[in-house]
């Protein structure tokens, strides 16, 4: 179902010989009649590993509390807390139980969404983490977009203009510009754009504000979170083009003398996309990083905003699990959401032994 | 790069060690001048108690610089133990290890920070933990794909056959041989250790007052970003100053360790005085192809690569040109294809193809009806990403104006022509779902349907078995007899070159040693370079189905 590696007098066109092939794992090729397949396979594979991760993830966030040195619950209560309160939390989070029962009680409430009720708000605290994720998953996804298309864009360009040693000094500015930006902090790039456009400027607001349009506070947080990662992957992409044009099928194409147009939007895109969309996974994640102190910036209403009040403010232990499997959630999402669209642009990779 | 690298580098570890004795005092001393701007006594601004920022910023350089390489080295440290840890693990539980790493790795460094933050708390102590667990993934994984891969080396087989003690292997053999990427991961993650450690200072969960570092200070400033937007310039400064050279450093050494060659542009030269036609090439009108004092030279080092070389080929002639690697016949072949690599200048007397001369621009067009080329790897030299009908259509439908249909037509005949099954499946197949002779062979067709006067045939069987070789020889010499096509064909084998053409060219370092026209009587004794004597002894005959010695005769 793989690979035609047909010899040289193959009469059929692949389905018939390969269907019989029992399925090897780790093979990449796969056949244009079997496309379907491969997708089965790769749906069940990942579905596999997102199950793993999640379980591995409810493992983390248990552990949390277990972890914190000394006796859990004074640490949570705080050192002007009275003998009761301290009995309370322990009750709360059943850090009276043998340890296996706690494991097995926590598991079995965070199966159905039940993270316990948070300390400072009294309200369930996944119904916190709920209403805080749609924010971070908005600029996070939208600084996702943006990065991917504008940093391939300038990366292509910087590498086409700059082929074969032309426009050095371009090439120079460009490397040494795109490592400048793509060094600074997101967070002091967020610093630097409320400086300038909200303070100076007036022309945005400083912070997430009801007064304000969610459109328009949004922007500068999507800026802050963008401009380092459009430098980051216009330095990969800006690489990976000159890998390319020097590529024998990129020679191939200049020996049928195709007109530039279709030399790289055609032959050149397709196999700078699987690069860079592999390497956006990567930078996706420091990206999700990012989001949770930017947020900070801001005073935008998102996860970031509300686990680390949780932690330095509240000792929200239900909340800090809650957060911490949501993001951890939305990291297992996006990337698999890459692969996806990696395994459009290039079928080849869906056989790939990843995630 | 690298060296600006250094220099910042070293200007930041001299403001951490030397600051604090000098700033210590002001940077804790409380001055009535408040929230106060920039002034000649304080450049940096002030902060709510009076304290001068820039004395701040610098002296938290110590605390803040410490801090990271702690981080940097905790990381590094605990990563390669796991890494080489894992990787003398027995197999399961290695491939355990490895599944838990890729699990941690997956995370974003900052949540992971966070997780360890909530559990230790607040302090510059747990966030340096934190940092340092968040980036010991990265070491751990890096460390046992190095790891995996030198250790199925020879040397490292060989010591352990020899009953080397695992742990001996590891230390002796193992470790050093990283050391090179593990110094640039060093360098990229203690930029990354720093701007995390900062930031979550800034959040509020590193260090914690009356300790400050470069993190809470910004943390401070952005508090009143309205007020007294000075007091977020040092920090911010500092912070950028930092990673960059850090981030400097790692590039630097990454670049280092594969450097990549400068090349500069292709040209292409007239020669200034047209060199009288040398007396070997007599230029009759049914030459197709004439390439007379034909010169290329390596730019950068100015080495010459072809000196001086003439020849001609005629209409339907099949012309051989043998030599080993570095003999300069692909180069030749390159400028006679108007594809010169980048960083070579051609010069010659002159150069024309089929009428045309090839130093005048040509349109596209002109190039495509005249030149046809196969490569020598069958296996890079078709887009991995397009299907075969959607390359090998593009020449025909944007280059030389056929509709896509005809195009479509055209190369389904020429696949059957050079007996490719399923010609209408095949288009829709992308090149790894064929073999190597089948792809040699849809390039042959894509070099039939432009209908090209010449054929430049680059080494087009070396990376094929020698079943496949004969076929693709079969199929080009077809071309020529059919189609009338005629080819140039470059090989570093005579016994194939001798069952294809009809004259054969000898180069050696760039010059033409011998010119052999009549194929059919080439032995030893009818050669005169002694370079050709040694090729032919070397080279057994290949006999094509078919073929006699004659290059006139046809194949099939």
């Amino acid at each position: 179902m793989h690979t035609i590696v047909d010899r040289d007098d193959d009469s059929s066109s692949g389905s018939a010989t390969t269907a019989s092939r029992p399925a090897q794992a780790g093979s990449q090729a796969v056949a244009a009649s079997s496309l379907a397949g491969a997708w089965r396979r790769f749906a069940v594979r990942r579905l596999i590993g997102l199950v793993t991760n999640i379980i591995l993830l409810i493992f983390v966030t248990f552990f949390i509390v277990q972890l914190i040195p000394g006796d859990p619950a004074s640490a949570i209560a705080g050192e002007d807390a009275s003998q009761a309160q301290v009995d309370q939390i322990r009750v709360e989070l059943g850090l009276d139980q043998p340890l296996l029962l706690q494991l097995g009680s926590y598991v079995a409430h965070v199966v159905q969404g039940d993270f316990g009720t948070s300390f400072h708000y009294k309200v369930p605290a996944l119904q916190i983490v709920g209403a805080a994720a749609p924010y971070t998953i908005s600029i996070a996804f939208t600084s996702l977009v943006i990065f991917l298309v504008i940093g391939l864009a300038l990366g292509m360009a910087v590498g086409i203009i700059t082929r074969g040693d032309r426009h050095r000094w371009l090439d120079h500015s460009f490397n040494i510009g795109a490592g400048v930006v793509s060094s600074i902090p997101a967070y002091v790039q967020a610093t630097i754009l409320v400086t300038v456009f909200a303070v100076w400027l007036a022309l945005l607001p400083p912070a997430y504000s009801p007064a304000y349009s969610v459109v328009q506070s949004a922007i500068l947080p999507v800026a802050a979170l963008s401009i380092g990662c459009i430098a980051s992957i216009a330095r990969i992409v800006r690489r990976e083009t000159s890998v390319i044009l020097e590529q024998d099928y990129m020679r191939t194409a200049r020996g049928w003398r195709l007109g530039s147009g279709t030399l790289y939007a055609k032959h050149m895109l397709p196999n700078l996309l699987t690069t860079a969309l592999t390497l956006s996974g990567i930078i996706l994640t420091a990206l999700l990083g990012s989001t949770l102190i930017v947020e900070a910036v801001f005073a935008w209403p998102g996860i970031g905003s509300v686990v680390v009040q949780a932690i330095s403010e509240y000792k929200d232990y239900p909340v800090i699990r809650a957060s911490v499997f949501m993001i951890g959630t939305i990291s297992l999402v996006f990337n698999l959401l890459i692969d996806v669209v990696l395994g459009l642009v290039d079928p080849r990779t869906l056989g790939d032994d990843r995630g | 790069m690298l060296y600006v690298g250094y220099v910042m580098f070293a200007v930041v570890l001299l403001v951490a060690v030397i600051a604090p004795i000098y700033y210590g005092d002001s940077a804790t001393a409380m001055t009535s001048t408040r929230n106060s701007g920039p002034t000649g006594a304080f450049p940096m601004g002030t902060d709510g108690l009076g304290r001068d920022m820039l004395a701040r910023t610098l002296v938290a350089t110590r605390v803040t610089v410490l801090a990271a390489i702690s981080a940097t080295l905790l990381a590094a440290l605990a990563g390669i133990s796991i890494g080489v840890g894992v990787w003398l693990a027995p197999r399961r539980v290695r491939e355990a290890s490895l599944r838990v790493i890729e699990f941690w790795v997956s995370y974003p460094a900052m949540l992971v920070a966070i997780v360890v933050a909530a559990i230790l708390g607040r302090g510059i102590l747990p966030a340096v933990l934190a940092i340092a667990v968040a980036n010991t993934a990265g070491f751990a994984r890096l460390t046992a794909n190095l790891a995996a891969g030198i250790a199925s080396r020879d040397y490292v087989v060989t010591a352990r056959l020899m009953g080397v003690p695992v742990g001996r292997v590891a230390a002796r053999h193992v470790v050093p041989n990283m050391a090179e990427p593990l110094l640039i991961l060093i360098a990229q993650a203690f930029a990354g250790t720093l701007v995390e450690l900062a930031g979550l200072s800034f959040i509020g969960l590193g260090a914690q007052s009356p300790a400050f570092d470069w993190g809470s200070l910004l943390n401070e400033g952005v508090k009143k970003i309205y007020t007294n937007p000075i007091l977020v310039v040092a920090p911010a400064t500092a912070l950028i100053f930092a990673s960059m050279a850090a981030l400097f450093i790692g590039d630097g050494l990454a670049a280092a360790a594969n450097p990549r060659s400068n090349t500069s542009r292709a040209r292409m030269l007239r020669a200034p005085v047209p060199a009288p036609a040398s007396a070997a090439t007599p230029v009759h009108s049914d030459a197709l192809l004439v390439v007379d004092d034909l010169s290329v030279r390596h730019n950068d080092s100015g080495k010459e690569l072809v000196s001086h070389v003439s020849f001609t080929i005629d209409r339907g002639e099949v012309l051989g040109i043998v030599g080993e690697s570095g003999s300069g016949k692909s180069v030749t072949a390159s400028v006679v294809a108007k594809l010169l690599a980048e960083g070579l200048t051609a010069s010659a007397g002159r150069l024309s193809l089929a009428g045309a001369d090839l130093f005048d621009n040509l349109s596209r067009k002109d190039l495509a009806r005249r030149v046809a080329l196969v490569y020598q790897d069958p296996g890079t030299a078709l887009n991995p990403a397009l299907t075969l009908g959607s390359q090998l259509s593009d020449v025909l439908v944007k280059v030389l104006g056929q509709k896509r249909t005809e195009a479509r037509r055209n190369l389904v005949e020429r696949f059957s022509e050079v007996l490719l099954t399923d010609p209408e499946g095949r288009l829709r197949q992308y090149p790894h779902q064929l073999s190597g002779g089948m792809k040699q062979r849809a390039m042959i067709a894509s070099a039939m349907s432009t209908n090209a006067q010449l054929l430049v045939a680059d080494e087009p069987t070396t990376a094929l078995d020698v079943t496949v070789q004969r076929e693709v020889l079969s199929l080009i010499k077809r071309m020529n007899k059919e189609m009338g096509t005629s080819v140039l064909f470059i090989s570093h084998d005579l016994g194939v070159v001798r069952a294809l053409c009809d004259r054969v060219l000898v180069m050696k370092e760039g010059e033409i040693v011998e010119r052999i026209d009549d194929m059919a009587h080439l032995s030893p004794e009818s050669v005169k370079h002694p370079y050709t004597r040694q090729l032919l002894a070397a080279t057994p005959v290949v006999h094509v189905p078919g073929a006699v010695t004659a290059g006139s005769e046809a194949l099939r």
